[in-house]
């Protein structure tokens, strides 16, 4: 919604009054709307509008603003006085918009497909060579008859004669008819009687259409349909997810849509399931990376050619924002006439195309009394209002003009109508907009009855959504009988129990994996940093090599530490390695990274995590913010709190999830990190230790979280085995290597469609494992030699660790070929 | 002459990439004067998918999904073409530049209307008073319109300095405008704005050149390029193409892949990867003249 309506103060005062003829007496249609208003009262009516407003913030209906630097979710704002429209008016309306609708549906036909147009002279070549929306791959596609407008939505103005215009026509992804529909559900709710009384047209029957219309543009029984959303972030996304419950329909983002063979796939645990047609919300341009523009993140590459080969349906078809461009509608009479052989029942507002001379002559003659825009919205000017020009620029601007006239349209400032807004106590005026919406059943078109129709924000002011405006609903009182057919369950009538949720997308599973993993990897960070920190200053030379070898149990590829071959790093530099791992965000193994992305990713799945869980992920990444006079020793306390954090968000996890394939993959990420760090750590034991460096043991009992099942068993003398014991194969402790791979083995095979290899490989792994008798293997004593027979059976433990730690990353890549990306996986097996 | 061209890409990946979506524009268009007898391509690993399409301005595209995880990309095509020497009439006398840029919006014929759409801006090609500035040096008044395009194209070969490093595939033509440097694909690019400022229409050509190699050495296999020109509509005449890298008249060492407004329209390979990381790119042409 990009309108931008403006309205001069002088205006105003000559603007229709919507409500009354002579500022005093309401017309006739308003009568019963006053006096119920009326007999309600204004503190009862202020009474309901809190309930209202309380609703519209539990429901959670939201439009995000672009410019919001904050990123906020804004309520919807909504007004609880309907615009009324009586029916003779709107059996005006409703012929002036379908007959525009089947128009620019012929038009869009033509320029994709025979050009007739072109070659005969009824439209300018320029209009569609010079329109970035004319997207040349959809030119010559066979689009089923008169299917290329879905739905279009026509913005309207009533000028002071009484006269309705036409503002502007959306096509490419019309917004709005969702919040009309939550507008009606809200006012019907809070105005009861008035609404029962009134005899309005009801919405729910355009909305059956629309869901029929879009069923039937599919040959197939059962067609799978998706609306297809830009995401979180776009300004409507609250429609997109309610317009897609109400009506049945998987909200799917480009990312969990792929083409294979020509035809699009949802990507869900399940497997790959054909989509047949799409119901956009994405801007058509944005759709395919591959063959549309190349730099959105928003589309699904290869849908173009989908559609070419006729496997998929789009509503509105992809190239359809082409009538969008104010500059047609000069041409529109005419057009009609041709196409229809009708004359064009609803005028647009007067537009002037500067591409034709005239045209060009008669602006630059008449700057004062016109606003300028550009004749492709996206080239990104901003409306100019030739009366504000200052004089001496003026030529400059009939220059800019005059050099790409085609570029530039002007049209004639409308004086918006006005209509009574409820405004703490009271009704005030404010200019308003109709967004009508009319949709292609496949057999004709029909109107939403009444619309969205937009207010503006103070009196005189623009009329946008973008810039934050406000809505109210349109009622046409209706002279005949009524369909009151309703799409939403009767509150009496029992619900069908479901257990499970019926598809979990790929992007959902892959999402909750990688915070399974990163919440584990930024446990093991946490406990290793707060385990190394208090104990530099104080380390002697062999301690201070055992601080080392755990740290280099990270693997960091991003260390500052000298290269081990060189010389060993002095306890300055691991404290500024540590320093750096804990607070760089920079880095990419830090906590602070780390944490960074359990955000991001819980982000991306926060409509599926508790607000608790949320919280605690919010709080997590604002932990590493450190005062900057934080003192290096401060750092064990920050970290031990941070700890506390994760378990909390652990714990939610074990306690307060669902059992279902989230928590599956979740918690196999979780495992399978776990278990990638601590064979690492592991590794460092198998490497026979000299008895200075048995201080790692310590350390790395204190990571696994192992120190008191360990004295429980072993009291304080630290023996390697006995350390091997506990952390590898005590299948009861839940730090144990044993535990992770068992556990890994089991939640595997609940997933659907499991890949059989995969589940033999780790059970072979920890078959391997299990088969290591530690009591057997012979740990070289201090005093012993150090290389002898007697190793040879940690030796073999060794390689097995080696082997694991190859084993673990393709054994994750495979997971996520086989459940997120669909792709083939690859054999693998432990020792290969 | 006859040519056998291969025209090999490889993309190294840092992390497998599990699956890749691409199109590829290498096969080359057939013309009156310019035929393309044998054209395949090779890709490895195996797509899953492969189809092929005629775009709309009428390049022959190839449509491939990989689905397999993999480091490496490989695309070969291998092509056969045969050009006949100067098959574009050449006429001294054309009309006035002003006449063209007059004739071609009022032209409803269907060459007219083809003609038409390349007179307008495009993702990758504005329209800017500086570049009809620059252009007019040589579109002087009443000029007619072929003496005035070898003008120019000379010029821009003269005025810029071919430099591979100054550039990259995403430098908007304003920057090479005032940089002065480029590669062929910039100096293309910038021709066809000039032209386009002046409200005339130019499409973008890719292709290959034929290279010799210094006297008395081996011809290097592998050492050519894929190359990119310009070519400018003239009423009554057709298409005229100029090739301002090399201020030269494209005749029978250029071979035509495809045309459209500008390089966003004809890139070779083109693609969509999930994974991969950073990657590395190595382009081998070879375009060996087999029989004169």
């Amino acid at each position: 919604m990009t309108l931008h309506l403006h309205e001069s103060p002088s205006q105003s005062a000559d603007a229709y009054d919507e409500l009354s003829a002579d500022g005093v007496t309401p017309r006739p249609h308003w009568a019963h709307l006053m006096e119920s208003l009326q007999e309600i009262g204004p503190e009862e009516l202020g009474r309901r509008w809190n309930r209202a407003e309380r609703r519209i913030r539990e429901n959670g209906i939201t439009y995000n603003v672009y410019s919001d630097t904050l990123g906020a979710h804004r309520d919807w704002k909504i007004d609880i006085v309907p615009l009324l429209i009586p029916a003779d008016e709107w059996r005006s309306i409703e012929a002036g918009i379908v007959q525009r609708a089947q128009l620019l549906s012929l038009l869009l036909e033509d320029l994709y497909g025979p050009q007739h147009l072109l070659t005969h002279g009824h439209f300018p070549a320029a209009l569609l060579y010079g329109n970035p929306a004319f997207l040349r791959p959809l030119v010559g596609v066979s689009v089923p008859a008169h299917s290329y407008l879905h739905m279009l939505a026509i913005d309207l103005a009533r000028s002071p004669d009484g006269q309705w215009w036409v503002l502007a026509d959306r096509a490419q992804a019309p917004s709005g008819s969702g919040y009309a529909l939550e507008n009606r559900t809200i006012v019907s709710d809070v105005l009861p009687d008035l609404f029962r009384t009134s005899n309005v047209l009801r919405l729910a029957p355009f909305f059956r259409a629309q869901r029929e219309a879009l069923t039937n543009l599919s040959k197939r029984d059962n067609p799978r349909i998706v609306l297809l959303t830009p995401g979180p972030y776009n300004e409507t996304y609250f429609e997109h997810s309610y317009i897609a419950r109400y009506l049945g329909f998987t909200l799917a983002q480009g990312a969990d849509l792929t083409v294979r063979n020509r035809r699009v796939y949802l990507k869900t645990v399940d497997g790959l399931e054909k989509v047949d047609v799409i119901l956009r919300r994405v801007d058509d341009s944005f759709c395919d990376p591959l063959e549309l523009r190349g730099d959105s993140l928003l589309g699904v590459p290869g849908l173009v050619d989908s559609v070419v080969a006729g496997n998929v349906k789009v509503a509105n078809a992809l190239g359809s924002g082409l009538i969008e461009t104010a500059a047609i509608m000069p041409f529109l009479p005419g057009l009609s006439t041709h196409l229809l052989g009708e004359k064009l029942k609803l005028p647009s507002v007067a537009t002037w195309w500067c591409g034709q001379s005239y045209a060009l002559d008669w602006v630059l003659n008449n700057l004062d009394s016109v606003v300028v825009k550009p004749a492709f919205p996206s080239r990104g000017m901003e409306p100019v209002f030739g009366a504000e020009i200052p004089q001496a620029e003026k030529g400059k601007f009939a220059e800019q003009l005059r050099a790409r006239p085609q570029e530039y349209v002007a049209q004639e400032q409308v004086a918006l109508s006005t209509a009574p807004v409820w405004d703490q106590g009271c009704l005030n005026s404010r200019s308003v907009v109709l967004r009508t919406y009319v949709l292609n059943t496949g057999s004709g078109w029909i109107a939403i009855p009444g619309g969205l129709v937009r207010v503006a924000e103070a009196e005189g002011s623009v009329v946008s959504m973008q810039r934050g405006g406000h809505s109210k609903d349109a009622w046409v009182l209706w002279d005949g009988p009524i369909d009151t057919f309703s799409m939403l369950r009767p509150r009496n009538e029992p619900v069908e129990l479901r257990r499970v949720p019926r598809v979990v997308p790929s992007s959902v599973a892959d999402n909750v994996f990688w915070l399974g993993r990163y919440a584990e990897r930024a446990q093991n960070l946490a406990r290793i940093l707060r385990a190394m920190i208090p104990r530099i200053r104080l380390a002697e030379e062999p301690e201070l090599a055992c601080l080392i070898r755990l740290h280099g149990c990270l693997e960091s590829r991003y260390s500052k530490l000298p290269k081990a071959k060189r010389r060993r790093p002095t306890s300055l530099e691991l404290e500024q390695e540590m320093t750096s791992m804990f607070t760089d965000a920079k880095r990419p193994d830090s906590l602070a990274h780390t944490l960074a992305e359990v955000y991001r990713i819980g982000d991306n799945v926060r409509e599926r995590l508790s607000a608790d869980m949320m919280f605690l992920i919010g709080q997590l990444r604002d932990f590493v913010q450190l005062e900057p006079k934080t003192q290096f020793l401060e750092y064990p306390a920050i970290l031990t709190d941070c700890l506390e954090l994760l378990s909390a968000f652990s714990g939610l996890e074990r306690e307060n999830i669902n059992r279902g394939l989230g928590w599956l993959f979740m918690t196999i990420g979780r495992r399978l990190e776990r278990a990638i760090y601590l064979t690492r750590q592991l590794r460092e034991i198998t490497t026979p230790l000299a008895e200075q460096d048995w201080s790692l043991l310590e350390c790395l009992l204190e990571v696994a979280d192992s120190s008191m099942t360990y004295r429980a068993r072993y009291y304080t003398t630290l023996q390697p085995l006995a350390v091997l014991d506990v952390l590898m194969a005590d299948e009861t402790n839940p730090r144990s290597l044993d535990f992770q791979l068992s556990h890994l083995a089991d939640l595997y095979q609940k997933l659907p469609r499991h890949v059989r290899d995969d589940l033999k490989a780790m059970r072979d792994a920890l078959a391997l494992l299990r088969s290591f008798d530690l009591r057997e293997l012979k740990y070289p004593l201090p005093g012993a030699a150090m290389a002898g027979n007697g190793s040879d059976g940690l030796s073999r433990l060794e390689h097995f660790l080696r082997d694991l730690e190859r084993l673990l990353p393709s054994w994750s890549n495979n997971l996520s070929s086989r459940y997120f990306s669909h792709a083939r996986t690859l054999p693998i097996s432990i020792g290969q | 002459m006859i040519y056998r061209i291969v025209h090999r890409t490889t993309y190294k990946y840092k992390y497998p990439v599990s699956v890749g979506n691409h199109v590829a524009c290498l096969k080359p268009r057939s013309l009156p004067h310019h035929q393309s007898a044998r054209s395949e391509l090779r890709i490895q690993p195996r797509p899953a998918t492969r189809t092929e399409r005629v775009d709309f301005f009428g390049n022959r595209l190839c449509f491939f999904t990989v689905q397999e995880p993999h480091r490496e990309l490989v695309v070969e095509a291998r092509s056969e073409v045969t050009i006949d020497e100067n098959s574009t009439p050449w006429l001294q006398q054309t009309l006035a530049w002003e006449e063209v840029a007059k004739s071609i919006p009022g032209d409803d014929s269907p060459a007219g209307l083809e003609a038409y759409q390349f007179g307008f801006e495009s993702p990758r090609i504005r329209v800017q008073p500086q570049f009809a500035d620059y252009a007019r040096q040589s579109f002087l008044s009443g000029r007619p319109m072929l003496e005035a395009l070898l003008d120019l194209t000379a010029r821009i070969h003269k005025d810029f300095r071919f430099d591979s490093k100054a550039t990259n595939v995403r430098t908007p033509t304003e920057e090479v405008f005032k940089k002065r440097r480029g590669v062929c694909q910039d100096f293309a690019h910038l021709q066809i704005a000039c032209l386009r400022s002046l409200n005339l229409a130019a499409r973008y050509v890719s292709g290959y050149l034929r290279t010799y190699p210094p006297p008395g050495r081996p011809r290097l296999v592998g050492a050519d390029v894929s190359h990119a020109w310009v070519s400018a509509y003239c009423p009554g005449i057709g298409w005229l193409d100029m090739d301002p890298t090399n201020n030269v008249v494209p005749s029978d060492g250029h071979v035509t892949l495809a045309w459209g407004r500008d390089y966003g329209d004809v890139s070779p390979l083109r693609g969509l990867i999930l994974g991969g990381g950073a990657h590395t790119l190595k382009v081998a042409v070879d375009m060996e003249p087999i029989e004169a």
